[in-house]
């Protein structure tokens, strides 16, 4: 029996090796490809991502509820550290793992067809997988440090992914911006990674953060942060945590972080559909839920605060945004705000399953979004006009022409504003509930949380609502330029439907519960009960799903007759409320003013620094070197010169003087011997 | 009463003119007067010494034949002179110098 | 001081004076003309050594032979000789002449010295030739004597001579005589 065990753990493992390392495999196949538009890349890169969705559907079913399967190798030794690098499959893992494959699956069917005609499409589908493969990898990791390495290399498919028509100046300057705040996020991981290792001397996630005694339970006394390995003083366990919340706010856009989001929208549609709405920044989630146990509760409470005020601030903004892609980027960031919020306040499992739906209906949404803005820029290149193909107000009246879009953006919005029959209505309203039973009890300000939250949803209705029907309903504005013009819109083509077609079976009810209208007893939240969810029964399951549903109702009513009637808008267009909305709360002017404004001063002033200091400082360096080489010229010239050049006066002055004695003169011969009969008499007489 | 002392340092005293004269002088005729002026010394010493030997008198009679040899001396001299300067065109002793190592 | 000592020094300062512009004059000329008052002067000193005969044949050989012979020789050469020879340069003192100076000064210094050490008057032969009456006195007629030595005592090297000045004569002429055209 064990050995048939460890054959199926080992079986596994296997699969979940290939499932992760086809795309990387598809990856270098694409980039080695001859031509920039070889359709061979995207068939390579779909059927890989196939199989590992079939793979990924066989591990799930063999690991979920079962026991938790972890295998690993030494990696390397660094003195007495042993860093491993392996697998970790638990519940979240597969989760993940089917998640990722199944929403990659239609997005890349799709991309055959939105890439086509496109310049690039070899390296589109290069960097498609090069992304599943980084997720993938990150939803399994065993360990920290491989954990961080995936999280960045998810970063920077992103980054990629977002610059992919990198001669569009927009584009550049979105992906740097992503890329720098995911970089901030990316410091705080790596503080709370190290001062984790630093208190607990390992990098394991069993062992930290998994089974019946997580390590990471914070355990503090009198200031002192006690774990078995040793202690620190308790500060370090709160920089511990704000790094965390650092990494999860850069990589899910939430509030500070969160402008790079609405900018990434630069990048190809099926892109934004596949990283930005449903597997990137939901990595900021995975990793709260892989890290959970290390928050005591005041730091969850400043989570909800995060996640709920993220929320708010984002709906508040997509009322009045104009660009498609835009106001369900907006979406997306609210959508993460109630991730976290759920999180702070205790719905481990609700958190999880609205991240599960959520990339559904979101991905979905992104599609539809695709399909429109092709057909809306084939109607600007037929007739040559100049309109922007993304402006809803340019929209209207697509669902004549576009009937099964219509369909699919209808199921989407109906689970995005979260009605009874959809996925999102058991995902949200789980979140609900369990905010108003956290809120009670406490103080009054507490209450906030909940009531915003809910103030978010009817807001999030409004929107969607806006959205639909400016989009799909009334008359295409567009023909007010020239009624005669000649319009082929219609719906795309199977690559289109298919995808749009599996995306809206999972925003609705069945795969999740039998009961559309209650959600404790879905798979999901049974899954997680034992992580940290706990479900209860009381008034507010029944109290508040009625109340936020009927509203809703009402609000998406109002919105229908103020979009359809056209008549004068019953908001001001100029009030302070609307400019700040539509000014994304001056979130990007404060940013740019106050902080990238000092860093570029501070990058100048360095540059100066180096150039006029440390340069000027070498100059004078050399120029005393110089002056020195000189001097010590002069010397040789002057001094060591001048004392060759004496003696050798001197020898030729002897020599001269000599040569006389020698020259045939008879009056010096004469001399010589005289001279020496002198000497000789001299001596005489001396001596 | 003229000592012997006297003669002999007047003696000296022209002998070393004329061995400044030979030594120093550019030109040959002037070392000619020069070698005259020693031999002069030279016959005066003579003379001063012979004045204590009257009998055999050979002072002055060496003086005499000194006299006589200094004028043949000069007479060779010369022509001496004259040839080298046809040949050289100068009688500068300084400037006849192919005899040399 | 006698008349007689004081007559040698005034003989020998003009002998000697004038030897020293015969040898610091560089004009030619100048420099045997000197001469003349330099041989002169020495003619009284023999004179004043009791020699008569020798001062007079100093005079006639000497003055009116050689000298004569090399201001013929010097005058009769052409002019460009006369100009070639008459201007030497360079002066009496000079650093080119220096070391013959000394030269000379030393000498001099040398032979002053032995001439004093010597002590020429306090010889044996010297004071014995006072006392066996060979010295020369001034009274004496020293000619007859001079004429009857040459004749007997040193009639060889009187004979020799004459050969001799025989040999330099014909040497003389031959030396200078015109060379063939070339």
């Amino acid at each position: 029996m064990d050995n048939f065990l460890q054959a199926i753990d080992s079986l596994t493992i296997k699969f979940t090796l290939t499932a992760v390392l086809l795309p990387l495999l598809a990856f270098i196949i694409n980039l080695s490809l001859p031509g920039k538009q070889n359709k061979a890349s995207g068939l390579i890169s779909t059927v890989a991502i196939l199989i590992s969705c079939v793979l990924s559907v066989f591990v799930f079913s063999k690991v979920w509820n079962g026991h938790q399967v972890h295998e690993r190798i030494l990696w390397f030794i660094i003195g007495d550290t042993r860093l491993y690098a392996g697998i970790l499959l638990n519940n979240l893992s597969v989760l993940m793992l089917l998640l990722v494959s199944l929403i990659a699956l239609p997005v890349h069917i799709y991309s055959t067809a939105y890439m086509r005609g496109d310049g690039h499409y070899n390296r589109y589908f290069a960097y498609l997988s090069l992304f599943c493969f980084s997720m993938l990898a990150l939803v399994v990791a065993d360990n920290l440090v491989l954990l961080y390495v995936f999280w960045e290399l998810v970063g920077f498919s992103s980054y990629l992914l977002i610059g992919f028509w990198f001669t569009r100046d927009k584009a550049v300057q979105a992906n740097k911006k992503a890329f720098i705040m995911n970089r901030i996020g990316d410091i705080g991981l790596l503080t709370a990674i190290i001062i984790l290792f630093t208190q607990f001397h390992t990098f394991d996630i069993p062992a930290l953060f998994g089974g019946n005694t997580p390590l990471a339970v914070p355990v503090i006394k009198n200031g002192i942060w006690l774990a078995p390995a040793g202690s620190l003083p308790v500060m370090w366990q709160y920089v511990a945590c704000g790094g965390i919340f650092l990494a999860v706010a850069a990589k899910s856009a939430q509030f500070p972080l969160h402008t790079w989001l609405p900018d990434a929208m630069e990048g190809p549609t099926s892109v934004s559909a596949l990283i930005h709405a449903a597997t990137m920044v939901a990595a900021g989630v995975f990793l709260l839920g892989r890290v959970y146990p290390m928050f005591s509760g005041a730091e969850l409470t400043i989570l909800a605060i995060i996640g709920c005020f993220t929320a708010f601030m984002a709906a508040t903004i997509a009322l009045t945004q104009n660009d498609l892609k835009r106001i369900l980027a907006y979406s997306t960031i609210s959508q993460l705000g109630y991730m976290i919020m759920a999180m702070g306040v205790g719905a481990y499992s609700s958190s999880l399953f609205h991240l599960v739906t959520h990339a559904f209906f979101k991905c979905l949404l992104f599609l539809v979004a695709g399909i429109v803005i092709h057909q809306m820029a084939h109607v600007r290149d037929d007739n040559r006009l100049s309109i922007d193909p993304q402006n809803i107000l340019n929209m209207g009246g697509l669902r004549k022409k576009m009937p099964l879009t219509f369909m699919a953006a209808l199921i989407g919005g109906v689970a995005l504003v979260g009605m009874p029959l959809t996925s999102g209505y058991l995902s949200k309203d789980g979140i609900l509930i369990r905010a108003f039973e956290w809120s009670e009890g406490k103080s009054g300000w507490y209450m906030l949380i909940p009531v915003l939250a809910v103030l978010t949803t009817w807001l999030t209705a409004f929107y969607v609502t806006r959205l639909i029907v400016k989009v799909f309903c009334g008359e295409l504005q567009v023909l007010k330029i020239n009624p005669a013009m000649k319009l082929h819109i219609k719906d795309g083509g199977w690559q289109y439907l298919l995808p749009l077609a599996l995306l809206s079976a999972g925003s609705l009810f069945p795969f999740y519960a039998a009961n559309p209208v209650t959600y404790e007893r879905s798979w999901l939240i049974t899954g997680f009960l034992a992580a940290g969810g706990n479900v209860s029964e009381g008034i507010y399951h029944v109290a508040v799903p009625a109340v936020v549903n009927i509203l809703s109702i009402l609000v998406i009513y109002g919105a229908w007759v103020i979009y359809t009637r056209q008549k004068a808008l019953p908001f001001s267009q100029t009030g302070i409320l609307w400019r700040l909305s539509a000014n994304e709360w001056y979130f990007d002017s404060i940013y740019k003013k106050y902080i990238i404004k000092p860093v570029l001063v501070l990058g100048r002033a360095a540059f100066w620094l180096d150039r006029k200091v440390i340069d000027e400082f070498i100059n004078g360096l050399a120029k005393g070197v110089m002056a020195l080489s000189k001097l010590a010229a002069w010397t040789d010239r002057h001094i060591v010169d001048g004392f060759l050049n004496v003696l050798v006066l001197a020898v030729q002055a002897t020599g001269n003087f000599a040569r006389r004695f020698q020259a045939g003169k008879v009056q010096y011969y004469l001399y010589s011997m005289l001279v020496i009969i002198l000497a000789l008499f001299i001596l005489k007489t001396l001596v | 009463m003229i000592t012997l002392t006297d003669f002999l340092i007047v003696s000296a005293a022209l002998f070393c003119v004329g061995l400044y004269m030979i030594v120093s002088k550019q030109n040959a005729i002037q070392i000619l007067i020069g070698i005259e002026l020693m031999l002069n010394a030279a016959i005066l010493n003579l003379v001063a010494f012979g004045k204590y030997d009257r009998l055999n008198n050979g002072g002055q009679i060496f003086a005499l034949f000194a006299i006589v040899l200094a004028a043949a001396t000069t007479a060779v001299a010369l022509a001496i002179i004259l040839n080298v300067y046809k040949q050289y065109k100068t009688i500068d002793p300084g400037k006849i110098d192919k005899l040399r190592d | 001081m006698s008349l007689a000592q004081l007559l040698f020094y005034i003989m020998a300062f003009i002998a000697i004076a004038s030897a020293l512009f015969v040898a610091s004059t560089a004009n030619l000329v100048r420099s045997i003309f000197m001469f003349f008052v330099t041989l002169f002067a020495l003619a009284g000193l023999y004179v004043l050594a009791l020699a008569d005969f020798v001062a007079i044949t100093q005079i006639v050989i000497y003055v009116g032979g050689i000298l004569v012979l090399i201001l013929f020789a010097f005058m009769l050469s052409g002019k460009e000789t006369l100009n070639a020879i008459g201007q030497q340069p360079g002066r009496f003192i000079s650093i080119k002449t220096l070391p013959a100076f000394l030269l000379a000064g030393l000498f001099l210094i040398v032979l002053v010295n032995m001439i004093l050490k010597a002590d020429a008057d306090n010889l044996a032969w010297v004071k014995k030739a006072a006392v066996t009456k060979n010295m020369i006195l001034p009274g004496s007629a020293m000619t007859e004597n001079i004429g009857i030595n040459l004749m007997t005592k040193y009639l060889l090297p009187f004979e020799a001579i004459s050969v001799l000045l025989m040999v330099a004569l014909i040497g003389a002429a031959h030396l200078s005589r015109k060379g063939e055209k070339q």
